[in-house]
Order: structure tokens, then C-alpha cells, then sequence
């Protein structure tokens, strides 16, 4: 009890120093605001918003101002999604798109108003489940971690690629696992982080330093949806919005267990290395319909439904970034654009971490979920006005902001070639159905699997036996393993069996 | 066949080539990967560290697990019919409109990157594509999208090649041509515009967005931006800092 004493003190004093600072509302507003635009506009997602503003705020204003913008936005965004799901029947993000299943029919019968007022109390709920989790955990995380050596972190980073890649992938895991090895094999180029060794450069010295972050991030998730959006698409009718937006505080109270369940769930999902926000919102959702007993309610426009998905993708951002601090390893596809975000500031997410830093996340999280209640409550007209805008319009200006973000972070023309060379790979591997996560994860993850994995070696002199003669290592292994194996024909007409001999 | 396994069938297809990509990319990186010192090799007289350390291992594992699942994928993709369908119907499951979309976002895109970000001005490159972008995609008209893409091909080709060397990167014809060939995708915008009201505001958008970034990023960001000898932004920044900064400066 002392422990989550002393941990809300500090949390306290964070959110104090933030709020007595007027420059905070500055970035906060505007970014929050522009998060919810982005999660608004079908065609931008959370994961753009993040990259696009650590191509601007990453490494331009002081690392406590940019990451108030980068995650009011990210808050915002997931948000921002809910507002075409509910009143167009289009996800704005993927975090969104179990939200349309019930807000769309909702709107339909004239109760518009009320779904989006109980979505903006219920993300708002969502993300202080999420930060206090965050806050809790993040910190028995980080006294196990101080235990964590080079084999466990090598194996955790793979274990990141695996697991990002197993549950990512929208059609066979195999293509996850590919695309977690491509990125690894491009974090592979550059000079070596132990000999300086230079790999794969050709000559072009520009590579010697390696691929830098903010370029592939703009490549791997901005271009491949400038590219996917800019055709011509029907905008579909937008449902008429009856009534005030206002929190019914009244269903709250009464679906208090759901926004708790689904809460833990998002969370719990977000934890999960480069699992994001549609993920928790789909897993909450299915968890919603087989224990509610209203569950033969859902997709025909529940309320129980819509607060299932909404709480659980806004509760993914907290625990996103708890593997993100303690372990380097980002929980979801924003998250890695965070860690972006990190890296050209030289700070290295992890068990070194500084525990200001942990603190005032937490504490912006908290300052971000507010702004966003309050705008979602206030200034939502503004928002579906800015849904009728189509994506033909904004997309080429994203595009622009995408080249200058991209120019400025260093690299200069250089970056912008990696960006455009990335991007068209990352569009075809979207269109063959290769999931992007994995790939970004195992760019940033790569020169650390790398380091530590010899490094271990080096320190054991070639014997194996380091990977497995640890007790937090040979868990590891295991998991790692399992995973794999996991996969294999046998091991699922095993499952299958013992699924079927269960039923 | 159904849309589902009409749907697969083409993903299979897709698989069937893009293991055989990725199959040639790995043995080529395997390649590669043999001109790194493995077993501790003498560099000029100078002993190379242990194989446990060598910088070939973890790119060794990497290329060797892609090989493995790549030929996986190759053995998925047949045993699903993916190579009889990649062999009999290109198999990637695009129609002409399609490819002819793709194909002119492609040749802008590289042409503003490669040809027109490091040469002209950011103001004039970024409001040729935002126009021809706009002009070209909203609407799902082909033969505007083929013209936009002409318009930023020439000025882009041109850049590229009157100016290719950095040392010729500020020179101003290619500015000139971008300028021209905005002006002259701009007229048939604002034709158009007068049935499709999303349209009237390109010209507003085109201008004043990349115009307000480079801005910001220049003068608020102090960061570098694309062609500071732009025929535009070398104005603005010359009265930035002559006219404007000395009445607050002072």
C-alpha cells in the first residue's frame, strides 16, 4: 500500500508541474485536437498521427513539450475513430471498427447523441484505467528488470517480433514472422554495434549509420495509406445526430462492471509487444458477448457492445507503453512511433530509464484523457464536420507534411528517398497482406537483438548454455519456442483435438 | 468460385511470387553476408574477433530464417494452386484501373521526391502535387490522373535532368517549369470546379499548406528545410530576416 502511496505522491507532483505550466495547454489543445481529426478522417489512423508529429516535435522542441503533443494525439486519435464509426459506419482507425457495430445501429435509431456522449466518457474512463496501470506496473516491472541481462534482453526483443508478428498477421502467421525478419535484416545495415564492422552499405555512406527511424516510420505507415486512400470513394450517408452529447451517467453506472472488464482487457492486450488498440477493442468485445447476458443484444446496437470496444482500445494505450518503459519493446504500432520519438532524443526506453520520465507520461495521459473528454463533449460538431471532408483533399497535403516531417529530422534528402523506397515496399507487403508492425518493430528492436545476443556470447565465450542456464532466460526460450512450435500442423491439430474433446 | 476463395486464390498467387522474391533476396543477402569475417579471419595482419562475436552471425540467423520461411511459403502457395493461378493469369489480381492508379501515384511520388524536393522550390513542388493529386484522384476520372501525373513528371524529368548534380541545385529554370506546369493543371481544376464544388479550394490549399509548413519548420522549428534557393522561399527568408525580424528584434 506505501508502495502505490509513494507511486500516486509522485504521479501528483508530475501532474502538478504540468498543470501550472501554460505552455502544456499549448501543445495539449492542439494536439488533442488534431488526434481527434486524424482519428476522425477515415483514411488517417493513430499510428500516422504519432509519426507525423514525431517527424515535426520529435527532436525539435524539448522532449517533455513533444511528448505532451505526441500523445495528446495519440490519445485523441483513438478516440476520434469512434465519431465515423458511430455516425458512418466507417472505422476511422482500426481501434474503431468493433465500435461501429453498435454505435452505427444507435445512430440509426436516432440516439447519435447519446452513443457518442457514452464512447467520449467511455475512452475517457478507458484511458485512466489504462495510466494507472501504467503507473502501478510500470514500476513492479522495472524492480524485476533490473535483473534482466543481455540473453534476456535479446530474447525478449525476439519474443517482441514473434508475438507482434504471430498476432498480427490477417492471414498466415508465416507472413508476420517474414516481416518481423525484414525489419530485423534492415537494422542490420550500417557499421556493427560491436566491431563497427560495416554491413550491406555499397558503398553509399550514408548507410553507414544505419537506416534512421523517423524516415521508415513516415515509409512504412504514412505512404502505403496515402497510397491506398487517394481513390475515388462514395461518401456514405452521415447519420443525423439526434439529441446533446452529454455522458449518461445514469448507463455508467450501470455497465460499471463492462467499462472495468473491458478496461483490464485493453490493458491487459496492450501489454502484449506490438499488439495495438483494434486488437483489445475486437478481444473486449468478443469477451463482452459471450459473458453479457445481453449478449445476443450485440451488433444490433447495445450499449453494453459499444462500451465493450470503446473502453478497451482507449485502456491499450496505457498498457502499450508499459513494455515500451520498462523494456524497450513498444506494446502497439503508436507506440513504436513513440519510441521513435525517444530514440532522436537519445532517451533509451528500458530498465535505465529515468523515472521522471515514467511519471510524466503518466501524468500527461491523465491531462490528455481530460482534454479529450471535455472536447469530445464541447467541440464534437467541429469534428463531424471535418468527416465530410474527402480523403482525396487531405491526403496529399499529409503527403506534404509527410516530406517535410521526414527532410527535417537529419538525414535530409537521403531520409526522403528511404522514406518513399520504404513506403512502396510496405504498400505491397500491405496488399499481399504482410502486417507493417512487426516490421517497424524489428527495424527499432535490431541493432539491440543484435548487441545483446553476441554480447551474451562474448561474455560466455560461444557457450549456448547462457541462454538457458538463466531462470528469466530459459522462460524466455520457452516462450520463444512455444511460439513457434505453436504454429507447426501438428501442434495445431493437436489443439484442435483437445479443443474439440473439451467441447 | 466464390468472392472468399476467388480472394485467396489471388493472395495465394501473390504468395507464390513474392516467395520467390524473397527466396532470390535471401540468397543474395546470404551472399553478402560471406564477405563479413565469420571464423576470427587475419585482416591486415590484424586477427578478427571469435565467431560468437562476429558481425555475420545474427545477419547469418536472420537470412537463413527468411530463406526457411520463404520456402515455406513458396510450398503454401503451391500446394494452394497459387502457381497454377500465377502462372495462368499474372496472378495479382489487378484490373487496368487499378494499375493505372497505382502507376501514376508511383511517378508522382518519385518524381516529387527525387526530382523536385531537392531542386525547387518546396512552395512551388509541394503545390504542383497537392494540385495534381487533388485534380487527379478526387472524382475517379482516369484521364485527369494521367494528366496530373504527366505535369509532375515533366517538371520532375525536367529537374532531374537539367540540374542533376547538387552543385546545379539552385539554379532556377526547373523553379520556372514547376511554376508553369501548377499554373496550367490549376486552369482545368478551376474549370472543373464549377461542377464539383471540393475542387474550388485547391489552389487556396495548394498555396497557403506547403507555405505555412515550410514556414513553421523554417522559422519557428529553425529547422532545414528542402531548397532554401527556392525561387519563393529565398524571397521569404531574405525578408524574414531583413524586413520582418529587425521591427521585433530591435
Amino acid at each position: 500500500m506505501d508502495f502505490v502511496l509513494s507511486q500516486l505522491a509522485g504521479f501528483g507532483h508530475a501532474f502538478w508541474a504540468l498543470v501550472i505550466d501554460p505552455v502544456t495547454y499549448l501543445y495539449l489543445v492542439a494536439s488533442v485536437f488534431l488526434g481527434i481529426a486524424f482519428g476522425a478522417l477515415p483514411g488517417l489512423t493513430a499510428t500516422l498521427a504519432v509519426t507525423i508529429l514525431t517527424g515535426f516535435f520529435g527532436n525539435k522542441i524539448p522532449l517533455d513539450y513533444a511528448l505532451i503533443a505526441l500523445l495528446g494525439a495519440y490519445v485523441g486519435a483513438i478516440y476520434g475513430g469512434s465519431y465515423p464509426s458511430i455516425l458512418l459506419n466507417i472505422p476511422g482507425t482500426a481501434a474503431s471498427a468493433a465500435t461501429a457495430m453498435d454505435g452505427h445501429p444507435l445512430a440509426k435509431a436516432g440516439r447519435g447523441g447519446e452513443a457518442l456522449g457514452l464512447t467520449t466518457t467511455a475512452s475517457f474512463i478507458g484511458t485512466v484505467i489504462g495510466t494507472f496501470a501504467l503507473l502501478i506496473f510500470v514500476w513492479v516491472l522495472l524492480l524485476i528488470s533490473k535483473s534482466i541481462a543481455s540473453p534476456e534482453k535479446a530474447l525478449l526483443a525476439l519474443f517482441g517480433i514473434l508475438l507482434s508478428g504471430t498476432l498480427m498477421s490477417e492471414d498466415l502467421v508465416i507472413k508476420g514472422w517474414i516481416a518481423g525478419l525484414i525489419g530485423l535484416a534492415m537494422a542490420m545495415v550500417g557499421l556493427d554495434p560491436l566491431l563497427s564492422e560495416p554491413r550491406y552499405t555499397f558503398g553509399w555512406s550514408y548507410l553507414m549509420s544505419g537506416f534512421q527511424v523517423v524516415p521508415v516510420l513516415m515509409g512504412a505507415f504514412a505512404v502505403p495509406q496515402i497510397i491506398e486512400g487517394l481513390r475515388h470513394v462514395e461518401m456514405g450517408q452521415l447519420a443525423e445526430l439526434k439529441g446533446r452529447i452529454l455522458p449518461n451517467w445514469q448507463a455508467m453506472r450501470r455497465y460499471l462492471p463492462t467499462i472495468t472488464r473491458s478496461g483490464v482487457i485493453g490493458t491487459g492486450v496492450g501489454a502484449l509487444p506490438g499488439v495495438g488498440e483494434d486488437v483489445a477493442g475486437w478481444v473486449s468485445y468478443g469477451v463482452g458477448k459471450t459473458v453479457s447476458k445481453e449478449g445476443h443484444k450485440f451488433g444490433k446496437g447495445s450499449i453494453e457492445g459499444l462500451l465493450s470496444s470503446e473502453t478497451a482500445n482507449n485502456a491499450c494505450i496505457g498498457g502499450a507503453l508499459i513494455p515500451l518503459l520498462v523494456l524497450g519493446i513498444p506494446g502497439s504500432p503508436p507506440a513504436a512511433a513513440l519510441m521513435g520519438a525517444f530514440k532522436i532524443n537519445n532517451v533509451i526506453p528500458g530498465p535505465t530509464i529515468d523515472p521522471e520520465i515514467i511519471l510524466r507520461v503518466v501524468a500527461i495521459l491523465v491531462l490528455a484523457s481530460f482534454t479529450m473528454f471535455i472536447m469530445g463533449l464541447f467541440t464534437a460538431r467541429i469534428f463531424i464536420r471535418i468527416l465530410k471532408i474527402p480523403q482525396t483533399i487531405f491526403l496529399p497535403v499529409v503527403m506534404v507534411l509527410t516530406a517535410i516531417g521526414s527532410f527535417s529530422v537529419g538525414g535530409g534528402i537521403n531520409d526522403l528517398y528511404l522514406m518513399l523506397g520504404v513506403g512502396f515496399v510496405a504498400y505491397f507487403m500491405n496488399l499481399m497482406k504482410y502486417p507493417i508492425a512487426p516490421l517497424v518493430i524489428g527495424v527499432i528492436l535490431g541493432s539491440l537483438f543484435d548487441e545483446t545476443f553476441r554480447r551474451s556470447l562474448f561474455l560466455s565465450d560461444g557457450d549456448l548454455s547462457v541462454f538457458v542456464s538463466r531462470p528469466g532466460a530459459a522462460i524466455l526460450v520457452a516462450l520463444n519456442l512455444a511460439l513457434i512450435l505453436s504454429q507447426l500442423p501438428v501442434a495445431k491439430r493437436a489443439f484442435a483435438r483437445m479443443k474439440g474433446k473439451i467441447a | 468460385m466464390t468472392t472468399q476463395s476467388h480472394e485467396t486464390a489471388v493472395l495465394r498467387a501473390r504468395d507464390f511470387w513474392a516467395s520467390l522474391v524473397l527466396i532470390a533476396l535471401s540468397l543474395f543477402f546470404l551472399w553478402k553476408t560471406s564477405a563479413i569475417p565469420l571464423f576470427g579471419e587475419n585482416r591486415a595482419g590484424v586477427s578478427g574477433a571469435d565467431w560468437y562475436t562476429s558481425a555475420a552471425l545474427v545477419p547469418l540467423g536472420i537470412f537463413g530464417g527468411l530463406l526457411i520461411l520463404s520456402c515455406v511459403l513458396l510450398a503454401i502457395a503451391i500446394r494452394s494452386g497459387g502457381a497454377a493461378h500465377a502462372l495462368s493469369a499474372v496472378g495479382i489480381g489487378w484490373d487496368r484501373a487499378e494499375a493505372l492508379r497505382f502507376t501514376t501515384i508511383a511517378v508522382m511520388l518519385f518524381f516529387y521526391i527525387a526530382g523536385l524536393v531537392p531542386r525547387v522550390d518546396f512552395i512551388l513542388a509541394s503545390g504542383l502535387l497537392i494540385t495534381a493529386m487533388i485534380f487527379g484522384y478526387h472524382g475517379g476520372h482516369a484521364r485527369r490522373a494521367l494528366l496530373s501525373a504527366a505535369m509532375v513528371a515533366l517538371a520532375g524529368g525536367y529537374a532531374l535532368i537539367a540540374h542533376g548534380p547538387q552543385a546545379e541545385w539552385n539554379a532556377h529554370s526547373d523553379d520556372w517549369l514547376t511554376l508553369v506546369c501548377w499554373l496550367g493543371l490549376t486552369l482545368p481544376v478551376l474549370r472543373a470546379a464549377r461542377q464539383e464544388r471540393a475542387l474550388r479550394i485547391v489552389p487556396v490549399l495548394a498555396f497557403f499548406a506547403p507555405f505555412i509548413l515550410v514556414c513553421a519548420m523554417a522559422f519557428g522549428f529553425r529547422q532545414n528545410v528542402p531548397a532554401r534557393g527556392g525561387l519563393i522561399f529565398k524571397q521569404i527568408e531574405y525578408h524574414y530576416y531583413v524586413t520582418l525580424r529587425p521591427l521585433w528584434k530591435d
